[in-house]
């Protein structure tokens, strides 16, 4: 019970007699190195001889990620070298000894091969997006950016090896156990069935752990090498640093809008800074493609063009962080939606009514197919809700007292559970897009559950218990759930773009109801596979905010959230969900940024530097609606629900700061909306001296 | 000589051992977390003379002759603190690894006598961070507390 501190996390399994790593990592963002002469447990690139994670396919280049850096380093904070030892602070100590003789450089491409440093490209166009801009009453061009981010679970990275025999036990705090073991049993040149990857109690991943990392190829080869436990605990500094970042894109919108409103036509153009590799199994093209998918995702636009690129830097890898390139395209939509209704005269409210998809199915500029969903019924239910009207007369008395208080709202669609075929058509080939779940009869008649699924902390056992008990009628204190065990549990996809509700839960039910038919008799076991399609959940959110006029802090003072992630299985699940991605995406409007100097230094090491949401920052009043839209593509018409709150925020909260400093005459694009960022823009769009 | 969950122990450990470190190592107490070792997250968080400290912050040399409470401890007789069971009532929790930091803070919070409120609660728990539930089951749980005393 993890009220009593009884829950197992990788650092917790019992691990006496073993040896403990620590990596060497380079303190440059650019260099050639040579290790010396390495004495005792100190390996280096040489002795392991591990294959590189390999990544292509189309639109990408072919780049090759080292799992320990071959002669040149991309990034501070990759790996040259690991050390053992027979406790972590003695393992420090000797990484520290460790000589490294750094020569940095300065090269024409960060990857032979890749001249250019475009790791991805790609695009899409629907439409005549050139007549139509033509056309348009009004033409809007802006750029927006996001910040560089990562996805911080309280939960630092952990990996524990042990062999035994001809297997290989691997337990790591991941959201995919299946890739991982797929993974480390082609770098080590071992059958898939010799591995073993277990998943303990993991604290948190939101993306982070979806993930295979160079770190957990390393830790099963010494292992599998030396026939000695090995385990690798990060520490924040090192998570900071080389785990995976997120974001951090650079969003240029055109946007036609006829006279009453209607948008007409977008002409989008989406850089990521990818970092140094193309991290697995998402590759560089994560970002920027989910982006582009995802832009104006709730409008009807006859006509829609986007570029996507994904740009090496010699920064950390970027990778998956809660939303992913949704939480940008909210962003910058909803900003720009703002931008023209204030330009317009038109209420925020009304120029998304006029815009908004009425019918489903249907399919998107961006070739996405919508399956359910009624976008008017929200932005009518937040108005009600949140007693719209009344909120914007409170406004202008607080306005009239010189207090700069904004009202944002943002409307969004999200795809979730995601396929082979989408996978497929993206380039992604790592990612098998299954989802798959066994039920079998105990002996003594109650019930084990095993998914492919892996939890990450967000409480899947409790929702399987509560579909155990609907399908057959069992107590749901005799249900067992077991998730991330490669060996008793069915191959799959794993944890992430909020698959859960959609492969997972039909795969699940779907199994249950194949053992309802039959007769519950012990050792009946029936194992279930579905391939999902993509479904789309949505939401509209308001928030409050209040900017103070002398530190210029912004706070949450209210905040309304009506989503739709179609019928909902368990409430308290779906409440938790959406709660904590709303204080998140607060967190990534207004706190969270990465940063690096010119030289490649990151800036951002500590949690003093790289700010989360605290109590203090969390928004002061939360409300939490359903309207619920099922899904035709799910078994029990849900859809998924561990992103919308973060993409939600991402537009509300920003919309909301935005509409506080309105009156000062400024215009934000660039997040976080810091309260330095915010002091600057006040100062540079300033007509007059500051009060 | 440390009392630690009401149990003596005399260990010799090397200076630069944490407390944090200490608990879970040595004495296998693993309720306490390590999420960022350097003072700011809270997740180690016990109660060391009834103070809620940072574990990770502390040596464990200089809790020489004081008692620390962790997580495994808290519990009297068995049966969960009236703080464990508003957690788990209000599901102020989702992965978990924060719960035992949050519980310390929460513990001293009650312990000190102070009026908690709605307005003041976020504050006082700014030294912890959590990174599921945006915080306000857990305001909810240790306030209904607060409030049944």
């Amino acid at each position: 019970m993890k009220v009593r501190g009884e829950a197992t996390y990788v650092a917790d399994i019992e691990f006496a007699g073993g040896l403990e790593a620590a990596f060497v990592r380079s303190p440059h963002a650019s260099a050639t190195f040579t290790l010396g002469d390495l004495r005792g447990r100190v390996f280096g690139a040489a002795q392991l001889n591990l294959l590189p994670i390999s990544i292509g396919g189309p639109g990408l280049a072919a780049t090759e990620w080292p799992p320990l850096a071959v002669d040149r380093v991309r990034y501070v904070g990759e790996a040259v070298a690991v050390v053992l030892a027979e406790d972590r602070y003695r393992a420090e100590d000797l990484a520290e000894s460790v000589a490294v003789d750094y020569v940095p450089v300065e090269t024409a491409s960060i990857h032979e091969g890749c001249p250019d440093d475009v790791l991805f490209r790609g695009g899409h166009s629907s439409g005549e997006v050139d007549a139509e801009l033509a056309r348009a009453a009004h033409v809007y061009e802006r750029t927006f950016r996001t910040a560089r981010q990562t996805a911080l679970p309280l939960e630092n990275r952990g990996v524990l090896a042990r062999r035994s025999g001809e297997r290989l036990e691997v337990w790591t705090s991941t959201q995919v156990p299946h890739l991982a073991r797929d993974l480390i049993a082609r770098t080590l040149d071992l059958a898939p069935s010799q591995v073993r990857v277990i998943t303990p109690d993991v604290g948190g991943g939101f993306g982070l752990k979806a993930h295979v990392f160079p770190e957990e190829l390393v830790i099963a080869a010494l292992a599998w090498r030396l026939g000695e436990p090995v385990r690798w605990l990060e520490d924040r500094r090192e998570n900071l640093l080389a785990s995976a970042h997120a974001h951090d894109e650079v969003i240029r919108l055109k946007v036609g809008v006829a006279a009453d409103g209607q948008v007409r036509a977008v002409d989008a153009h989406l850089t990521a800074d990818v970092g140094a590799y193309s991290i697995f199994p998402f590759s560089a093209s994560l970002e920027p493609m989910t982006t582009g998918q995802t832009l104006f995702g709730p409008y009807a636009v006859p006509a829609y063009r986007f570029s996507a690129l994904g740009i090496a830097s010699h920064k950390c890898p970027a990778g998956a962080y809660r939303g992913v390139g949704m939480n940008a395209a909210a962003y910058a939509t909803e900003r720009m939606i703002d931008i023209i209704a204030g330009d317009l005269g038109l209420d925020v409210f009304e120029l998304r009514r006029r815009n908004v998809v009425t019918e489903f199915p249907s399919r998107t500029m961006a070739g996405r197919e919508l399956d359910s969903g009624d976008y008017r019924r929200l932005l009518t239910e937040l108005a009600e809700r949140a007693g719209y009207g009344r909120l914007r007369e409170e406004q202008a008395r607080a306005r009239a007292e010189g207090r700069l208080v904004g009202i944002g709202v943002g409307l969004f669609n999200e795809h979730s559970g995601t396929g082979s075929t989408e996978y497929r058509a993206r380039g992604v080939t790592a990612i098998p897009g299954n989802d798959s779940a066994r039920v079998r009869v105990a002996a003594d008649g109650s019930i084990d559950i095993f998914t492919s699924s892996a939890d990450a902390g967000q409480g899947h056992a409790r929702t399987y218990r509560l579909l155990a008990a609907r399908e057959l009628g069992v107590d749901p204190a005799r249900v067992r759930v077991t998730e991330g065990d490669t060996d008793s549990c069915p191959p799959g996809s794993g944890t992430f773009v909020s698959r859960g509700p959609v492969g997972g839960f039909s795969s699940l039910v779907i199994a249950l109801r194949q053992v309802a038919e039959r007769d519950i008799a012990p050792g009946l076991e029936v194992t279930h596979s579905v391939d999902p399609h993509q479904v789309f959940p949505s939401g509209a959110h308001l928030a409050v905010v209040e900017v103070d006029r002398v530190g210029f802090v912004p706070r949450i003072l209210r905040y309304i959230a009506v989503e739709d992630c179609g019928v909902v299985v368990d409430h308290d699940g779906v409440a938790g969900q959406v709660e904590g991605g709303i204080c998140m995406g607060a967190g990534g409007v207004l706190l969270e940024q990465i940063a690096y100097g010119p030289d490649g230094q990151p800036l951002t090491t500590t949690l003093l530097d790289y700010l989360v949401p605290l109590a203090s920052d969390a928004p002061a009043e939360l409300e939490l609606h359903h309207i619920e839209s099922p899904s035709p593509r799910t078994v029990l018409g849900s859809k998924g629900v561990g992103e919308g709150g973060t993409i939600g925020a991402f537009a509300a909260v920003a919309n909301a700061v935005a509409d506080a400093l309105a009156p000062l005459g400024v215009t934000l694009t660039d997040l976080p909306y810091a309260p330095s960022a915010l002091y600057q823009a006040v100062v540079d769009g300033a007509s007059g001296p500051l009060e | 000589m440390i009392r630690v969950n009401g149990g003596d122990h005399e260990v010799t450990v090397e200076p630069r051992v944490t407390l944090a470190d200490f608990l879970r190592d040595h004495l296998r107490l693993t309720g306490t977390h390590l999420g960022c070792e350097h003072g700011v997250c809270g997740a180690c968080t016990v109660l060391l003379d009834g103070q809620a400290v940072r574990a990770c912050l502390v040596f464990a040399v200089q809790a020489d002759g004081q008692e620390v409470t962790t997580v495994e401890g808290m519990a009297l007789s068995g049966l969960p603190t009236p703080l464990q069971e508003a957690f788990r009532r209000h599901q102020a929790y989702q992965c978990g690894f924060c719960t035992p930091g949050f519980l310390a803070t929460g513990e001293a919070l009650l312990r000190s006598g102070r009026p908690l409120t709605r307005q003041n609660l976020p504050q006082l728990l700014a030294g912890n961070i959590c990174r599921c539930t945006g915080y306000s089951r857990i305001i909810r749980a240790i306030l209904e507390v607060a409030g049944s005393r």
